[in-house]
């Protein structure tokens, strides 16, 4: 078995912009999904029971079926919405992203502002303040201590997940080394090299996570 | 637009079976991951230094590394090295259970740090060594405070067993793209396979969350 | 600086503990500067004295769940091991209650009793439920054997817990504040249970606000302040006629009128 290494360098410039794409899918779907998730949370705790169960049955829907599932079927489908454009596969991936995060943060939006004990509120109003002052001024920046670090986690999954619409010729990291390893024919080489640049992007992230959870977690 | 399920009906044997290789490979990988991860878990918090910190690397860098490269690399490049080659499930089975380990290790560590200390001190004070701590008393109430995130990772595990259609294990969604591209009808075939992970995912995730609320009170010290 | 000790009468037996110059710091702060006192067989000997003054920290340091690093603790007259395995020979001779209980939630009230004869001293399960259910019944809880500990009240659990630690036979019990985490109106099952065990001649370290109950049960009485003993005697000379006005003061703090 002989390796060759050079082929990783001959083609650096080609696996940074894939990584480079990794990075902008990831931007690009949090700030979509982080307003989605926010409306659909919202949604889900107005009292028209309409919207509720919308968000209620958008939300159970996405999270219970497989990211790659909905990247082939965003494939399938979107080009059958009577949208007038053709979307490209970045743009279909990141639909594909969005649907699946934007189902997760809202949960985790949920979760932050029920945390809340309703005493806090009661506590606020007493004080005499008004329901959107106890709002911005107690019950936000609670929940935000609580939503923080899931949002955080969230994140590195979807640092990862991006891998997955490399199946619909998306040329993020994923894609870009399993294409220059069919050409090359240097599997070994390619493969590594794709898992160690991963490694090194995941990495600090995975570990600024853990910062974020010490430092800003709740413990009960 | 018009829709045509025919095809998709007349190969529901075809995508039968390949519910059967999803379900199978979904329980291997659970089962297994969760014996490695307890394993892993309990190194990493009561091993000697040395293999708290390789336990430690190995963990974060499985957070670090999506599954769909584990995945590949496994199945494409360890043969090379090795000369070993695998059949794409057992290859799946592998990549899958090194990667949710990780995840079962850190889920089995956050239960048993959450038991208050005055647990272990109340054990000790009975005169219990350590290994009789942790066996009787932190692991059982640990379990039931993980049973949320071993749900999670129970549903997670079954999600992740679709990404193993890129090395064609014949499974659900492999066989799902099998069936969309002889037939081009990919959009009914993929919603139709959509409804049939939702119909698996929902009640698991759902079952679990029931169980919880039934057993929550033995985790509660 | 602290008054001298007074003749001790009554129970004064062969000593249990005896603690010499017992030093402990965490970091910085200082919680035992030099603490020496005696327990005698079959004494009840209260701990009394602001938060934050070291009794617990001390009561943790006689079965070693916290390492004291200065002076000597003797239990039986010998030192307290330093090898975590010896150790567990000492604890289980030593029974302890805690503030917050810790029953075990996955275990009913009759197997948290069962629990250390079972685990730790290889008895008998059968010998073990015998020995569980006649302690149920003497802390007056024979028909909630089966409860877990979710479905008991605070004074409940507590007594559980007591029996728990009496299921070891020990030769000495420690309480750790055991009232302080309950509702009042179940406080006094708690200190009647107490009670009942000096009456039958344990020796008992109690650390506790209840004053009422140091000075109708307690043999002997430790005031601590800042991690020192500033006195210690007999309740009657503690609560009515304290030598040191330190101990005045922190008993009018509590309203107590003597």
């Amino acid at each position: 078995m002989t390796l060759d290494w050079s082929i990783v360098w001959d083609n650096r410039w080609l696996l940074l912009q894939g990584a480079l794409l990794t990075i902008v899918l990831t931007v690009a779907t949090m700030a979509v999904a982080i307003p989605g998730g926010i409306l659909l949370a919202v949604m889900r705790m107005s009292s028209s029971r309409l919207l509720s169960s919308l968000s209620a049955c958008y939300v159970e829907l996405f999270r219970n079926i497989p990211l790659i599932l909905i990247v082939y079927w965003a494939f399938y489908v979107l080009p059958l919405m009577p949208l007038g454009i053709t979307l490209d596969a970045f743009t279909t991936g990141l639909v594909a992203l969005c649907l699946n995060v934007s189902a997760y943060n809202s949960e985790t939006f949920r979760a932050g502002l029920n945390s809340i004990r309703k005493g806090q509120v009661e506590a606020a109003v007493a004080l005499g303040m008004t329901r959107s002052q106890a709002l911005r001024r107690v019950i936000l920046p609670q929940a935000w201590r609580r939503v923080l670090p899931v949002l955080a986690s969230t994140w590195v999954s979807l640092f990862k997940d991006t891998s997955l619409v490399s199946v619909i010729a998306v040329g993020e990291l994923a894609h870009t080394a399993m294409q220059i390893r069919s050409q090359s024919f240097r599997v070994l080489e390619m493969l590594t090299a794709m898992a160690v640049i991963y490694w090194m992007l995941g990495y600090p992230q995975a570990k600024l996570v853990d910062w974020i959870h010490r430092k800003f977690g709740v413990k009960e | 637009m018009e829709f045509d399920f025919a095809p998709v009906l007349e190969s529901w044997r075809f995508l039968l079976s390949g519910l059967w290789v999803t379900l199978l490979l979904s329980v291997i990988c659970a089962a297994c991951s969760l014996v490695l991860g307890a394993a892993v878990g309990l190194g990493r918090i009561y091993g000697p230094r040395p293999v708290r910190a390789v336990l430690t690397f190995y963990i974060d860098s499985m957070r670090a590394i999506p599954v769909l490269v584990v995945l590949v690399w496994i199945y494409f490049a360890v043969p090379i090295l090795s000369g070993v080659t695998f059949d794409p499930f057992w290859a799946a089975v592998l990549a899958l259970t090194i990667h949710l380990a990780a995840y079962a290790a850190e889920i089995l560590r956050a239960g048993i740090e959450s038991i208050r200390p005055g647990q272990v001190r109340a054990a000790l004070a009975l005169g219990m060594s350590r290994p009789q701590i942790i066996r009787r008393i932190l692991l059982p109430q640990a379990v039931v405070r993980m049973l949320p995130a071993f749900g999670s990772l129970l549903s997670l595990t079954i999600k992740d067993t679709a990404i193993a259609t890129v090395i064609a294990v014949p499974e659900l969604m492999r066989r799902a793209e099998a069936v969309a591209a002889s037939s081009f009808r990919g959009a009914e075939v993929f919603t139709v396979v959509m409804l049939i992970y939702f119909l698996i995912l929902f009640p698991v995730t759902r079952l679990v969350d029931m169980a919880y609320k039934r057993y929550a009170h033995l985790g509660r010290s | 600086m602290s008054a001298p000790v007074p003749p001790r009468t009554g129970a004064a037996s062969a000593p249990v503990v005896v603690y010499e110059n017992v030093r402990k710091s965490f970091g910085t702060f200082t919680a035992l500067n030099g603490v020496s006192f005696q327990v005698n067989k079959g004494e009840v000997v209260c701990l009394i004295g602001p938060s934050g003054s070291g009794k617990s920290t001390l009561l943790r340091c006689t079965n070693a769940l916290e390492k004291h690093d200065g002076g000597r603790i003797l239990f039986e007259g010998v030192p307290l091991p330093a090898d975590e395995k010896s150790l567990h020979g000492v604890r289980r001779r030593m029974g302890m209650v805690f503030q917050s209980f810790e029953l075990f939630p996955h275990m009913t009230a009759l197997e948290n009793v069962c629990e250390g004869p079972v685990t730790v001293l290889g008895m008998s399960k059968a010998d073990a439920i015998t020995r569980a259910t006649a302690l149920l019944k003497k802390v007056g809880l024979a028909d909630k054997a089966l409860n877990y500990p979710a479905n008991l009240s605070g004074g409940q659990q507590q007594r559980v817990a007591i029996a728990r630690a009496l299921a070891m036979q020990p030769d000495m019990m420690l309480f750790d504040e055991p009232t302080s985490a309950l509702d009042p109106e179940t406080v006094g099952e708690v200190l009647n249970v107490m009670k009942q065990l000096a009456e039958e001649g344990m020796t008992m370290v109690v650390v506790t606000h209840e004053m009422a109950f140091a000075r109708r049960v307690a043999n002997w009485v430790v005031v601590f302040e800042a991690g020192a003993v500033i006195e210690q005697g007999p309740p009657t000379q503690i609560f009515d006629a304290p030598l040191v006005s330190r101990t005045k003061d922190f008993l009018s703090h509590l309203g107590w009128e003597g």
